[in-house]
């Protein structure tokens, strides 16, 4: 991919990726299964990118956090909290207007 | 035990040295890394490892990651950091040519202390100076961004500005002043080598009387040579290169060489019979001639500094 694109990607990815989290995280999930289920999805999200964006939304107390011991390996699971319920709700909010006005702006210049 | 692993993430730790979750950080790349090793390659061997590690990415990366947003300096203060930096060390320069010219110590515990000092101190003095107030500067800046507040800060302005200096007209000037500089740094060269001084009394070379002595006469002789010759050099360079570095080290050395006048006594300099009231006065004007010229070079020598602060901040700024 083009490098100048590929920082547009990255960009856009950020805001993407947080409410995707969110998103998921309705159910208590380890990072590992996250990336495994949005793979199957057919979106790719960078492992070293995913793990410092819980910790913050956790920090933030958006999502909290368990370890899981009782598995042969121990695993620390996610889960949304109602804070981050609130808070994904308003992103999505958001991202469905920015879609409406760029799907506007598209088909108002596929009409010119 | 994977070495591969361990390894990798001692590297990942050594770069979040001191912080408190960094454990809980490396426990959860570990889990991921085996996990993602035995899921997609059948099992946690030293090979599938390694694939996992490469596709994790390199460990600085992955720390910076985790101190995204952590910067010493947040980006909206890193244009006080050289202009603050030059302040500073302008006020310090000026007090270390006070210090050395009239013997004195400056000392505002625990922010300055300035003191007395010969002008050949002062050479080593003021590198040491420049790097304790580009230092604290640092330092405020660093705590101001800590503190997360929106502190507004004074923005000095220069009465030239250097972002704004004019490169139309100017080739035309560096090549009449490389003529004359030239010119003058080979008539005196002519002289000094000729009559070992360039300082006389009268202008009749038959008959010629040096004001000075041999000794003080050469050393004088060579450091106004040297002042000149290097300006030629400068001009001459930058005919060919608009880099800050030339005036840098131009400046640098003018002042290395104006220090070492200071180092001629010169009470004793004059080879003419002259009062000691008119010695004391050829003496306190002199200094005060150098003082003049001195801050003036520092100041050229400052803004330089700053230019090349300020490229390899937005040289930086643009990778």
């Amino acid at each position: 991919m083009d490098p100048e694109i590929s920082n547009f990607e990255t960009e856009m990815n950020r805001g993407f990726l947080q409410i995707l989290v969110l998103a998921l995280l309705e159910k208590d999930m380890y990072g590992y299964a996250m990336v495994r289920t949005v793979r199957d999805l057919g979106y790719e999200v960078e492992e070293n990118t995913l793990y410092p964006l819980l910790r913050r939304l956790e920090k933030n107390g958006w999502v909290k956090s368990r370890w899981d011991v009782g598995e042969d390996r121990p695993r620390k699971f996610y889960g949304i909290t109602d804070a981050g319920r609130s808070l994904r709700t308003e992103l999505l909010g958001i991202w469905r207007k920015q879609v409406e006005i760029l799907r506007q702006l598209t088909e108002e210049k596929n009409h010119v | 035990m994977f070495e591969k692993l361990e390894a990798y993430l001692e590297e990942i730790s050594h770069f979040l040295s001191g912080r408190e979750e960094r454990e809980e950080i490396l426990a959860e790349i570990r889990s991921h890394i085996l996990e993602k090793a035995e899921q997609e390659y059948g099992q946690d061997t030293e090979a599938s490892l390694g694939k996992v590690i490469a596709a994790y990415g390199p460990a600085r990366r992955v720390a910076e990651k985790y101190l995204d947003g952590r910067q010493i300096i947040a980006p909206a203060y890193n244009r006080y950091l050289f202009r603050y930096t030059a302040l500073f060390f302008a006020f310090h320069f000026v007090l270390t040519v006070v210090a050395v010219v009239f013997k004195k110590s400056f000392l505002m515990f625990p922010f300055l202390y300035v003191p007395s000092m010969s002008p050949f101190d002062a050479l080593f003095y003021l590198p040491t100076a420049f790097l304790f107030d580009l230092g604290a500067v640092t330092l405020i800046l660093y705590l101001i961004t800590q503190s997360k507040k929106d502190v507004k800060l004074p923005w000095p302005k220069f009465s030239i500005d250097i972002d704004e200096m004019k490169t139309t007209g100017r080739t035309i000037g560096r090549i009449i002043g490389l003529i004359a500089m030239t010119a003058l740094t080979g008539v005196a060269l002519y002289f000094y080598v000729r009559y070992r001084t360039i300082f006389f009394v009268n202008l009749d070379f038959a008959q010629h009387r040096p004001i000075f002595t041999p000794e003080a006469g050469q050393w004088f002789s060579l450091i106004l040579v040297g002042l000149w010759a290097i300006s030629a050099i400068s001009l001459a360079i930058k005919l060919g290169t608009s880099s800050p570095w030339v005036d840098a080290v131009e400046k640098a050395l003018s002042l290395v060489l104006i220090g070492l006048a200071f180092r001629q006594p010169f009470d004793a300099a004059f080879a003419v019979p002259l009062s000691g009231t008119l010695v004391r006065w050829f003496k306190l004007s002199l200094t005060i001639t150098l003082l003049v010229i001195c801050i003036f070079i520092a100041a050229d020598f400052i803004k330089a500094l700053i230019r090349i602060g300020r490229r390899r901040f937005g040289r930086a700024a643009a990778n």
